[in-house]
């Protein structure tokens, strides 16, 4: 049943590939604006073995393991004092909810007077684009533990300590990892958005730099290995996800 | 009336309005940096004041109207019909799950690329950022529709259009507002991004300019008024929603 | 020539050699659910099909009301063979299959929205779906949705859906399945009362057996692996009938009967 999805998928993007390098070859599109397959495959492999291609990925993966992994930590530990506490919940309300719906990328501005052009303004926007996600899910998670469930732990005698290790906490984890699935996709924007705009490096920067050049099929080949680098990360949590998940039904 | 969680909310939305207001009299920080409540206040009498204001909020405007619109043309159709029809999901599933992953503002400069650093591109991110959403969420609306339902409808002989018409529709129409309203604070993010990174007008624009003049006071009362305008057209949105939920579930 | 083709009317409903095959998922080979069933069922008669789950009850019901298509064999209605669903056949599911967007008066208007019986405005469709709101005793609950209703109440509204549309045949599904006891007994009685005003031909599918004799003219008792009929009853108790029916000793030797055969 897998199997033909899957195929049809990979036959999917090769007819993608075979109908763009044609059009691009018989004179249909101008190569200018979209570049060939061909060219691109070229253009990375060229960068694969100059070691721009390497240098890029790991400026840009440093920036996120950084700014995402601030998020992971502040925003678990907000979201589980938000969801133990009630005060605390109802403190961080208004700024989560301004966090949520504010263009945050629009604070790029105010990081840059704050931290300069370059590395630390881009963890920065990864970090505030991620947390919020992370931390609304923890708290989420947390809220929507089966009360049943703690008075029944409860009834056997169970501490506190008890209740968090044995209930709370699985209870919470299949949300709480969406959660950090989600902040994920959003802290790659902030990656590549926070390098689109100022960087001396990284895939962001790169994208920008071509594009500033008008050179199309590098600027695409670094587009691309964004995207790859977003399938596989999503793909990664899907599947850390579907493990912790898999008691779920729904 | 005023119960413990507006308290509590209120106090430390105030409290933090005032170490902001009070942390640079008091030298601590650099109220060019930071900036203060009252000067942003200020602040935004003078901009509206300001000539260019209104033509960049207006421009702003267009441009999210266009593009957004756009995305919900394309998107919802789309979205159903793929949603609708296994065998075009298969093919188009794996590009738009590819899209959809993809931090979709990386497009940014190959969209300036195609379309210059006019008001088209501004439109394309709106629509790309919007449609993604609305697409999916269409489709998953359609794909959650109860079997049993369309069973019924079969029962009493319906053809394919009337069982897309009072069934798949109605009974996904939850779910594609709620792409609609995904798709919104997306698109609002992508023109005002856009603008930020390459552009003539526009609030983004703004936004920039006022940043590289260290005007830290003008900049956070235009981010504050893009954040104003999501959020009320989002809760305009969830405000349907929950109409719909309340008459639907 | 078959001599008592003269004298008796042709069945209303006849199925000729049904076979029902459904693939199992995952490519696990096939389930044959209903093998080789041979059954009339006359005009203006309530029969009832009772059988543990996994007989292919419901799907025999279902390929009479063309929703499942036979892998060989066939189904006919007045003498023409079955292909699909049609006017002269409605269905009363056992999950309700209400639409939740739609209120009470709505859900019954469904059915005759989707055949618009010739001649008939909106407002025409309108009043009738009224009447048989009425008739199901769902007055003043017109504008209530689904979920605003107990699990009786939506199935009346289901009932309601397949009457309005006025068909030749009713076709339920074990509709009082999920209901509870008490529910379930009062719906059996209340669908007796409006069966008995016209006597249309009625199929009714339960795993009860106190329900299968309390409103049948005839059982169909079936077994299951592979799907088939062991047993047909007919129940001669007087009608109209009550709660005094289920006490009586020949309702309990019919228990006994079909008891013997599941």
């Amino acid at each position: 049943m897998k199997t033909a999805p899957a195929l049809v998928g990979i036959t999917s993007f090769a007819v993608i590939l075979l109908v763009w390098e044609s059009a691009v070859r018989f004179g249909f599109i101008n190569p200018f604006f979209v570049s060939e397959p061909s060219a691109i495959a070229l253009s990375l492999s060229r960068a694969a073995r100059s070691g721009e291609l390497w240098h890029n990925v790991t400026v840009s993966l440093r920036e996120f393991a950084i700014g995402y992994g601030l998020s992971v930590v502040i925003g678990v530990l907000a979201g589980a004092l938000a969801g133990r506490f009630r005060t605390v919940e109802y403190a961080l309300d208004p700024f989560l909810w301004f966090l949520y719906s504010a263009p945050l990328i629009a604070f790029y501005p105010i990081f840059v007077l704050w931290f300069g052009l370059g590395v630390p303004t881009v963890i920065a926007m990864t970090f505030l684009l991620s947390v919020t996600q992370i931390a609304t899910s923890t708290l989420k998670g947390i809220q929507s533990v089966n009360p049943g469930l703690l008075r029944a732990a409860r009834s056997f005698g169970a501490t506190d300590r008890d209740l968090l290790w044995k209930v709370v906490l699985p209870a919470t984890v299949p949300m709480m990892t969406a959660g950090l699935r989600l902040g994920i996709g959003r802290a790659l924007m902030g990656v590549v958005v926070g390098e689109l705009f100022g960087a001396t490096a990284g895939l962001g920067y790169s994208i920008s730099y071509y594009g500033a050049l008008l050179k199309t099929t590098d600027m695409i080949a670094s587009l691309i290995v964004v995207v790859v680098l977003g399938v596989l990360c999503t793909q990664g949590l899907t599947a850390v996800e579907e493990r912790f998940d898999s008691w779920r039904t729904f | 009336m005023f119960n413990y969680r507006t308290l509590v909310s209120t106090i430390t939305v105030m409290a933090f309005l005032a170490v902001w207001e009070f942390a640079p009299r008091a030298g601590i920080v650099d109220a060019t940096f930071t900036s203060q409540p009252t000067r942003v206040v200020a602040a935004g009498f003078e901009i509206i004041r300001t000539a260019g204001f209104l033509h960049d909020v207006s421009v702003s405007l267009s441009e999210f109207a266009l593009g957004f619109t756009l995305a919900i043309a394309v998107g919802v159709p789309l979205g159903l019909v793929l949603g609708r029809f296994p065998v075009l999901r298969y093919v188009l599933d794996p590009p738009i799950m590819a899209i959809y992953a993809t931090p979709h503002l990386a497009l940014l400069p190959i969209i300036v690329v195609w379309l210059g650093i006019g008001m088209q591109s501004k439109i394309a991110v709106a629509f790309v950022s919007g449609v993604i959403p609305i697409l999916v969420n269409a489709m998953a609306g359609v794909r959650g529709v109860d079997g049993s339902w369309i069973v019924a409808a079969r029962s009493f002989s319906a053809r394919e259009w009337d069982v897309f018409v009072k069934v798949i529709l109605p009974a996904s129409l939850p779910s594609v507002i709620l792409g609609i309203r995904l798709g919104l604070s997306r698109a609002v993010l992508g023109v005002v991004v856009a603008e930020m990174y390459q552009s003539q007008a526009g609030v983004g624009n703004e936004i920039m300019r006022y940043g590289s003049e260290f005007r830290t006071d003008y900049l956070l009362f235009d981010v504050l008024l893009v954040s104003l305008f999501g959020l009320t057209a989002t809760s305009a949105v969830r405000a349907l929603e929950e109409r719909l939920w309340t008459a639907g579930e | 020539m078959d001599a008592r083709t003269v004298v008796e009317p042709a069945p209303h409903i006849q199925v000729e050699s049904l076979t029902v095959v459904y693939e199992k998922p995952k490519a696990a080979g096939t389930l044959i659910a209903v093998s080789n069933v041979n059954l009339d069922i006359a005009r203006g008669t309530f029969v009832t099909i009772v059988g543990p789950s996994g007989c292919g009850k419901s799907s025999l019901l279902l390929s009479i009301a063309g929703l499942v298509k036979p892998a060989s064999g066939c189904v006919r209605v007045n003498g023409k063979p079955v292909s699909a669903p049609g006017r002269d056949r409605a269905v009363v599911f056992q999950d309700f299959a209400l639409m939740p967007w739609r209120t009470v008066i709505d859900n019954v208007r469904f059915g005759l929205e989707l055949q618009r019986p010739r001649g008939l405005t909106g407002g025409d469709l309108t009043e009738r779906a009224c009447r048989y709101v009425e008739l199901v005793g769902l007055k003043g609950f017109e504008h209530y949705h689904p979920h605003q209703l107990s699990g009786g109440m939506r199935q009346r509204v289901g009932i309601a859906r397949a009457l309005a549309v006025d068909p030749e045949i009713l076709l339920l599904d074990e509709p009082f399945g999920s209901l509870d006891a008490q529910t379930r007994d009062e719906m059996g009685s209340e669908l007796l009362a409006i069966w008995e005003r016209n006597k249309k031909t009625a199929l009714f599918v339960t795993h009860g057996i106190d329900e299968a004799i309390f409103l049948a003219d005839q059982i169909v008792v079936m077994a299951r692996d592979p799907g088939r009929i062991t047993k047909i009853i007919s129940v001669d108790l007087p009608r109209p009938r009550t709660v005094e029916t289920t006490d009586s000793k020949r309702f309990i030797e019919y228990r006994r009967q079909i008891r013997e055969c599941l």
